[in-house]
């Protein structure tokens, strides 16, 4: 009689919708959608020291055809609005939207009574998945906002929350 | 370049298409929108459109009190934020006749010109980015988060900063921060090499700028191109030198010049800015006076009915804070005269008849913020 | 060429007495108490101005029919175009167009006024002088709503295109 052997490191089986709603969160390919400052602190998120390729999201896609999700990082104003809806309608499903930044949030610190250009917050516009606030947010927020999308996906949360020293 | 009796006009028509450039694009830097009439690979009319992320800035100027109004200079041209704090809080200065601490010009200039640096860092990995190489935004950020953890310990923020106060400045600045600036200096030099080695002295990078969007001086003149722009067209027009404010004219440093009018001239300036912004923070490091790093300011500003000017060199150009007061606490008008604005404004002129990728070239090398344009 | 402020207000003055500028006067004391905000009475059209105070170094009022003559004088004089700008002085029923001047090769910055009804804001373009007038002047039209005769192209460029408001008059409310 032969052994069994242990495959289990190699054969997983799981549910398909599981598998692949791991691989949709583990290479979530952005849309380069940075309108104003928020936008330096998310190509920092791309640059070396915190480095968003780890979580498989360096792939900015010009393209929104070719993208999962749209990162809004900054104002959106009533003259580019329609633009940003044609790019949101254009992606092709399953997409999401993280709005960073205060601006995106709920226009930030361009709100004032008698406001005429700013549209207040991008979810005026299209649903959003994920909030980060911050004016602008640290690139570690920006992480942490992807990896909250990532919970959203899978339903498990790849890194702890980081729990600030007593 | 094509002759001009190629270029289709009336008179000689040919079929053009228009081509829409943004205002989503990667190599706009940000929400620019051009309308490029093309010929084949050809430009013949590119028309900017700008206006997408209009945010009031001077209509908020007449909602809020000077000191409320302090954060959005840091929103104005977020890369170079201090300068903008610089020109506001130096309106006010000037108007109520201010004085500052010598301590506090001191490191004003010294925070700034580490500001300018990181400008220039970004510009330089965006305008790579555009010509198609990648990797020097891989060099360039890593040096630009040393300089953002310096000017974070200090004032609080990466990018947004909003650190000068009306008569001086927010906080002192500490050991760590003169240390750590020494250190940055240190290791920027090599770094600065590296980068002429790499990429200044790449025949392709030659090739893809040297000739490349030619912009007269007498252009520069008619359409108000300052900074880089300017000094890349042979003139040595620098705010610093030629309207000096804060403690500027106590520092050794040269305006880097450069005849051609090309893109490759303007990138030799920002380049030797560079270097020329390290020299400025070594000079002043070594004579750091010591003292307070706030001046007498009246509790209440009101400045006298009138108006008044302040005028920076930012790291894209002149900008001018214009404001006029009625003696109340909030300012009747504040006009910004952004250097990206003017810039602009001589592209539709500047890049007729070039190919699209040289357009781009020519785009690039004008290092624009676009909120800077649409404030 | 670089200009001393002597010769540039002698030449400015050479041009003010073609259209005479009348000084700014309210309008009769009875449509309303003093105005809320009154620029401060300039003494003389020309005038030299203290720079570390204001930040400019010559004042120039003019007429609005004039602006294109002072913007030659200064183009031939070497300046380049800073700003142009608006101002609502609603209280006096009026507003006022700054259009700023500096020097690449001389530290000599000039200021030039022009003022105009608030109900009939026009004035000529500089386009012709100063193609980077274009961009100033649509902007300045997008904020205000004044009008500059001749400019090729004065739609809304900061605003969305089909905007009908200026909102930097202080009479707008979104």
């Amino acid at each position: 009689m032969e052994a069994s052997v242990d495959t289990s490191q190699i054969v997983k089986f799981a549910k398909l919708d599981d598998l692949l709603a791991l691989s949709r969160a583990n290479s979530l390919w952005p849309l380069t959608f940075g309108l104003a400052c928020c936008a330096i602190e998310m190509m920092a998120a791309g640059g070396p020291r915190f480095d968003i390729s780890r979580f498989g999201a360096e792939v900015f896609r010009p393209s929104p055809r070719q993208a999962d999700v749209m990162i809004v990082a900054g104002t959106v104003n009533k003259k580019i609005a329609p633009a940003v809806k044609t790019l949101y309608d254009q992606m092709l499903e399953p997409k999401w939207v993280i709005a960073m930044g205060n601006c995106a949030i709920s226009g930030g610190p361009f709100v004032f009574p008698g406001q005429y250009a700013v549209v207040e917050g991008v979810d005026q516009l299209f649903p959003v998945d994920v909030y980060i606030p911050g004016c602008p947010p640290r690139p570690e927020a920006l992480i942490e906002g992807i990896l909250a999308l990532e919970q959203k996906l899978t339903g498990k949360r790849r890194w702890p929350v980081v729990k600030p020293p007593q | 370049m094509i002759a001009s009796n190629d270029i289709p006009s009336r008179t000689n028509p040919q079929e053009t298409f228009v081509l829409n450039l943004g205002p989503q694009h990667p190599a706009t830097h940000g929400v620019l929108r051009i309308k490029m009439t093309m010929n084949g690979e050809y430009v013949t009319r590119a028309e900017p459109v700008i206006g997408y992320i209009h945010r009031m800035h001077e209509k908020m100027g007449e909602n809020r009190t000077w000191a409320q109004f302090l954060p959005n200079t840091g929103r104005i041209d977020y890369l170079s934020a201090l300068h903008y704090n610089h020109a506001f809080v130096g309106v006010v200065e000037r108007a109520l006749r201010i004085e500052v601490p010598r301590r506090a010009e001191y490191i004003r200039v010294i925070t700034s010109e580490l500001n300018r640096i990181s400008s220039h860092l970004v510009w330089w990995s965006a305008f790579l980015l555009d010509l198609g190489g990648f990797t020097p935004l891989l060099y360039a950020f890593d040096d630009r988060e040393k300089i953002l953890d310096l000017l974070e310990g200090v004032t609080g923020s990466r990018l947004t900063y909003c650190y000068f106060r009306f008569g001086g400045l927010c906080n002192d600045i500490d050991d760590e921060f003169i240390k750590g600036t020494r250190a940055f200096v240190a290791q920027m030099r090599p770094r600065l090499k590296m980068y002429r080695e790499l990429v200044t002295d790449n025949i392709i990078l030659r090739k893809r700028l040297e000739g490349i969007g030619p912009i007269s001086a007498e252009m520069c003149r008619k359409y108000g191109a300052t900074g880089p722009v300017i000094r890349g067209a042979g003139v040595a027009y620098d705010v610093r030198r030629s309207e000096p404010y804060s403690v500027y004219p106590e520092f050794d440093f040269e305006i880097p010049v450069f005849p051609e009018g090309d893109s490759m001239a303007r990138y030799l300036v920002r380049m030797e800015e560079m270097a020329q912004s390290l020299r400025i923070i070594e000079q002043a490091l070594g004579k750091l006076p010591p003292g307070p790093v706030m001046g007498k300011v009246p509790r209440v500003l009101k400045l006298p009915p009138g108006d008044y000017c302040y005028a920076v060199e930012a790291a894209r150009g002149r900008f001018l804070v214009r404001t006029v007061s009625d003696h109340k606490e909030i300012p009747y008008r504040v006009k910004l005269r952004t250097p990206s604005f003017s810039n602009l404004s001589l592209y539709e002129e500047a890049s007729k008849g070039m190919m699209l990728p040289d357009a781009l070239a020519l785009l690039g090398s004008l290092d624009l913020v676009i909120p800077d344009i649409d404030r | 060429m670089i200009p001393s402020l002597e010769q540039l207000s002698v030449q400015f003055t050479r041009l003010i007495p073609l259209g005479a500028v009348a000084p700014s006067v309210p309008d009769s004391a009875a449509a309303a108490p003093a105005p809320t905000a009154t620029p401060p009475p300039s003494p003389g059209p020309v005038q030299s101005v203290d720079y570390s105070l204001k930040g400019y170094h010559l004042d120039v009022t003019v007429s609005s029919g004039q602006v294109v003559l002072a913007a030659e004088i200064l183009d031939q004089n070497g300046f380049g175009l800073d700003a142009i700008t608006g101002v609502d002085w609603i209280a006096q029923n009026e507003m006022e167009v700054v259009y700023d001047y500096f020097h690449p090769l001389s530290p000599l910055r000039v200021v030039v006024r022009a003022r105009v009804p608030r109900g009939h804001p026009e004035l000529p373009t500089l386009s012709g002088v100063f193609p980077g007038a274009n961009w100033h002047e649509r902007e300045t039209h997008d904020f205000f709503g004044i009008r500059f005769l001749g400019h090729p192209d004065l739609t809304p460029f900061l605003l969305p295109e089909d905007a009908d408001y200026h909102p930097l008059r202080k009479d707008f409310s979104a």
